[in-house]
C-alpha cells in the first residue's frame, strides 16, 4: 500500500505534465492556424493608410467599417456572392446526387466491365485541372456554355463526379448487403433501395462529399475566370482577384480582406452544418476505399 | 429521404436547367440593328482603384462612340496576372476579343502564335502614328520585321531617394553618376542606412544599370548574348553592384531574399537611401506614408549615359476580329491627345513624345519620368522573355555570394540566353 501511493502520485504528476504539454502543443498549432484569419479580420477593419504595418497590428487602432461599406456598395460584392452561392449550391447538389447514384451502381450491381469503367472514371482524378482548361473551353464553346453560370455548373459537376463516386462507393460497400437483399425480397426496386436505404446509411460519406464539392466550387478560380466575361456573372474569387489587382497599383488591402471575410462565411457555415458527419466520414473513407 | 432533401434536389435540378438554357440562348448578341460592338480586354480597373476604368468607360469610350455612330465599345476588366492565361485559352478557342491592352512583353508572344494583326502592314497611316511615339516604347511591338501593336501607355524607372538619407550624407542632390553613387555609399557607412535596394535581378531591375554602364544583353539583331552580356562594360557594372552588396550597401532583396524589407516600405521607412521605381509609387506612398516626400532624379549615369527601362502596355488587334476597320479606328483614337492626356491624372504616362510638356503641366511630378522616357529602352522582345528574367535571377546570384566572379556569372547567363535565342 505504502509502496503504491508514491508510484500513483508520480504517475498522476506525469499525467498532468503530459496533459499540459499536449495542450500547449495543441494551442500553439491552433494559434498558428488561426493567426492568418485573425490578421485578415483585423485588416478588414483597418483604414487603408494603416494596413501592412510592421509589426502587424492584430487589433486596429482606428477601427472602421469603411472597407465593408465599400466592398458591399462600390465593388458590387453581394451580386458576386449570390452568383457564387448559386453556382456552388446547384453544383454540389447535382454532383452529390449523380455521384451517389453512380456509386450505388458500382457498389451493388454486378455487370460486365464494372471495374474497367470504374478505373476509367478514376483517371479523371489523375489529370490536373489546368491541363483540361483549353479542351474544356473549346467544348464549352461548342455547347454554347461560354459566359454563363450554367457553364460553370456543368463543368464543376463533371469535374467533381470522379472523386465523389470514388468516395461514396467506399461507404456504400460498407453498408451490409443483407439489408439491401432483405428490401429486395420485400419487393423494393433499385430506386427505393438507393433512396430509402443506401443514402440514409451513407450520411457521413454524403456530408464529406458535400463539403469537398462545395469548397471546390466556391473557391474555383481558373475556369470561372476563363469562361465568364459578363461582369454581372462574375463569381466571388474572380471579383476578389480583381480587387487585389496587380503589383503596380496601390491595392486597397482593407477592401480585399473585407471581401475575403465575407467569402469565408459560407465555408464556415457548411463546415458547421456537416461537421457532425464529417470526421466520421473521413475515418470510414480512409479504411475502405 | 426526407421531403426537404427531395425539394432541394428538385429545385437544384430546375435551377441547373434554367442556368444552362440561359447560357445557350445568350449567343453572341450585341450586333443588332446594324450596330457593331467592339470588345476590348484590359486591366485598367485592377486593385480596387477604379480611376482609370472610370475615365475609360465614362469619358473616353462615350466620346469615341459619339464620333462613330453605330460602333459600341465593350470594355472587360480582367485581373492582370491572369489576363495572359485567359488570352491564351481564348486564342486556342478562337474566342479572342477585338482589342487587347497587352503588357508590352506579351506582344511578341501572341504575334508568334499568329493571333494578332500586323498593324504596320494593315494600317495605311501606321508610320505616321508610330513616329509620334517614343522609340523605346514603340519597339515593344516589333516582331519579325512587323509592328503588331501601338503603344497605349508607358512608364519607366527613375532613381527615387529618401530626403532624410540625402541629408545624412550632407547632400542636396541625389547621386547623378555611377561614381557619385559609389561615393554616397561610403558617406552612408555608419548611419545604418543602406544605399540601394531592389527586388531582384530580372531585366526590369538590371537593365537600367547595364545600359547606363554602356553595355547590352545581346547584339542589335537579338541573335547572340555571349560576347555582349559578358562584355568588359557589363563586368565593370556588375562588379560595382557586387562590391556595394558585399559592403552591405545594397539590400539582400536583390538576390531574391523574400524576407527583405520591400523597397516600397524600406525607402519611406529610412532603411534604404535610394531605389529605382515607377510613377505609381507616388500614389502608394500618398496613402500609406502621407508625410514622405520622395526625391525623383534620373537613373545614375555611367559610361553609356542615363538609360532606363520601358514598361507599360500596348494595344493590339486580334486576327479573329470581325470588325477590324472599326477596331483600327479605336486604335487611332487611343493615340489622340484627348485619350492620352485624359489618363495622365490617373497615373498613366503618355506614349506620344509631343505631349511630354502638357503631361508635365498636368502633373509636375512626372517631369523626371517624362525626360527619362526619351532615352529609355525596351527589354528583349522575344516570345519567351520571362525566361530571360529567370536566367538573370539564377545565374548572377553566385557573383553576389562571392562563389564565382562577375565575369563568370555574366558568361554563364549569356550562354543560357544563347540557348534560349537559338530555340
Amino acid at each position: 500500500m505504502t509502496a503504491v501511493r508514491p508510484a500513483r502520485s508520480a504517475r498522476r504528476i506525469a499525467g498532468i505534465g503530459a496533459g499540459t504539454l499536449r495542450h500547449v502543443v495543441l494551442l500553439a498549432g491552433a494559434g498558428l492556424m488561426i493567426a492568418p484569419f485573425l490578421y485578415m479580420i483585423a485588416i478588414s477593419f483597418t483604414p487603408n493608410s494603416y494596413v501592412l504595418t510592421t509589426p502587424p497590428q492584430f487589433i486596429p487602432e482606428n477601427p472602421t467599417l469603411d472597407n465593408y461599406a465599400q466592398a458591399l456598395d462600390a465593388q458590387d460584392i453581394p451580386r458576386y456572392f449570390l452568383n457564387s452561392l448559386l453556382v456552388a449550391v446547384v453544383s454540389t447538389v447535382l454532383s452529390v446526387l449523380l455521384s451517389s447514384m453512380m456509386a450505388y451502381a458500382f457498389a451493388r450491381f454486378r455487370f460486365p466491365g464494372r471495374e474497367v469503367i470504374f478505373r476509367i472514371l478514376l483517371v479523371g482524378l489523375m489529370i490536373p485541372a489546368v491541363m483540361l482548361l483549353i479542351p474544356q473551353f473549346v467544348l464549352a464553346k461548342h455547347l454554347g456554355l461560354l459566359d454563363s453560370l450554367g457553364g460553370l455548373v456543368v463543368f464543376y459537376v463533371a469535374g467533381s463526379l470522379a472523386l465523389n463516386t470514388f468516395l461514396l462507393r467506399g461507404f456504400l460497400e460498407q453498408t451490409p448487403a443483407e439489408l439491401d437483399e432483405a428490401m429486395q425480397m420485400d419487393g423494393a426496386n433499385a430506386w427505393t433501395r438507393y433512396w430509402r436505404l443506401a443514402l440514409p446509411l451513407a450520411k457521413p460519406g454524403l456530408a464529406t462529399a458535400t463539403i469537398f464539392t462545395f469548397l471546390a466550387c466556391w473557391d474555383e478560380f481558373a475556369w470561372a475566370l476563363t469562361i465568364i466575361n459578363d461582369p454581372d456573372s462574375r463569381t466571388l474569387p474572380v471579383a476578389i482577384r480583381l480587387l487585389a489587382g496587380q503589383g503596380n497599383n496601390a491595392v486597397q488591402w482593407g477592401v480585399v480582406f473585407a471581401a475575403s471575410v465575407m467569402a469565408v462565411v459560407p465555408v464556415i457555415v457548411v463546415f458547421l452544418v456537416f461537421q457532425r458527419y464529417f470526421v466520421q466520414g473521413l475515418v470510414s473513407g480512409a479504411v475502405k476505399g | 429521404m426526407k421531403r426537404p432533401t427531395r425539394i432541394l434536389a428538385a429545385s437544384a435540378a430546375a435551377a441547373a436547367i434554367a442556368l444552362i438554357a440561359a447560357g445557350c440562348s445568350a449567343g453572341d448578341g450585341g450586333d443588332s440593328g446594324g450596330d457593331i460592338t467592339l470588345t476590348f480586354w484590359g486591366s485598367y480597373g485592377n486593385g480596387g482603384n477604379s480611376a482609370q476604368q472610370d475615365v475609360l468607360e465614362s469619358t473616353l469610350i462615350p466620346a469615341f462612340e459619339k464620333a462613330h455612330p453605330g460602333v459600341h465599345v465593350e470594355y472587360l476588366d480582367v485581373p492582370y496576372d491572369d489576363l495572359l492565361q485567359k488570352l491564351t485559352t481564348s486564342a486556342a478557342g478562337d474566342e479572342l476579343p477585338d482589342l487587347v491592352r497587352a503588357d508590352l512583353g506579351w506582344v511578341p508572344r501572341f504575334a508568334d502564335l499568329g493571333v494578332l494583326v500586323p498593324l504596320s502592314k494593315e494600317m495605311d497611316d501606321f508610320q505616321e502614328l508610330a513616329d509620334a511615339t517614343y522609340p523605346g516604347v514603340l519597339a515593344t511591338n516589333l516582331w519579325k520585321g512587323e509592328y503588331y501593336g501601338l503603344p497605349l501607355d508607358t512608364n519607366t524607372r527613375v532613381l527615387i531617394s529618401n530626403p532624410a538619407a540625402l541629408q545624412a550624407t550632407g547632400r542636396t542632390e541625389p547621386p547623378a553618376t555611377f561614381a557619385d553613387f559609389q561615393k554616397m555609399a561610403s558617406e552612408l557607412s555608419g548611419t545604418g542606412i543602406t544605399l540601394f535596394a531592389d527586388g531582384g535581378l530580372g531585366a526590369w531591375n538590371l537593365m537600367p544599370w547595364i545600359w547606363s554602364g554602356g553595355g547590352d544583353i545581346t547584339d542589335a539583331d537579338v541573335t547572340k548574348s555571349s560576347g555582349y552580356l559578358d562584355s568588359a562594360a557589363n563586368v565593370k557594372t556588375l562588379q560595382m553592384l557586387v562590391d556595394l552588396y558585399k559592403a552591405g550597401q545594397i539590400g539582400n532583396g536583390i538576390v531574391g531574399n523574400e524576407g527583405a524589407v520591400s523597397t516600397s516600405e524600406g525607402l519611406p521607412g529610412g532603411n534604404y537611401a535610394t531605389i529605382l521605381d515607377g510613377p505609381w509609387m507616388t500614389g502608394i506612398w500618398a496613402g500609406q506614408f502621407p508625410d514622405f516626400a520622395p526625391v525623383y532624379s534620373p537613373v545614375p549615369a555611367g559610361d553609356g549615359g542615363s538609360i532606363s527601362v520601358v514598361g507599360g502596355e500596348d494595344i493590339v488587334l486580334t486576327a479573329s476580329s470581325k470588325h477590324q476597320k472599326e477596331a483600327m479606328e479605336f486604335i487611332r483614337f487611343t493615340q489622340s491627345e484627348e485619350f492620352q492626356l485624359a489618363l495622365v491624372p490617373t497615373g498613366q504616362l503618355s506614349v506620344i513624345t509631343a505631349l511630354g510638356e502638357k503631361q508635365v503641366a498636368l502633373d509636375p511630378k512626372l517631369e523626371i519620368f517624362t525626360k527619362q522616357l526619351e532615352t529609355a529602352r525596351n527589354r528583349l522582345a522575344i516570345p519567351n522573355a520571362s525566361e530571360v528574367d529567370t536566367i538573370l535571377n539564377t545565374e548572377l546570384v553566385p557573383a553576389f555570394e562571392g562563389t564565382i566572379s562577375a565575369k563568370e556569372a555574366l558568361a554563364n547567363a549569356a550562354e543560357k540566353i544563347d540557348e534560349l535565342l537559338a530555340s
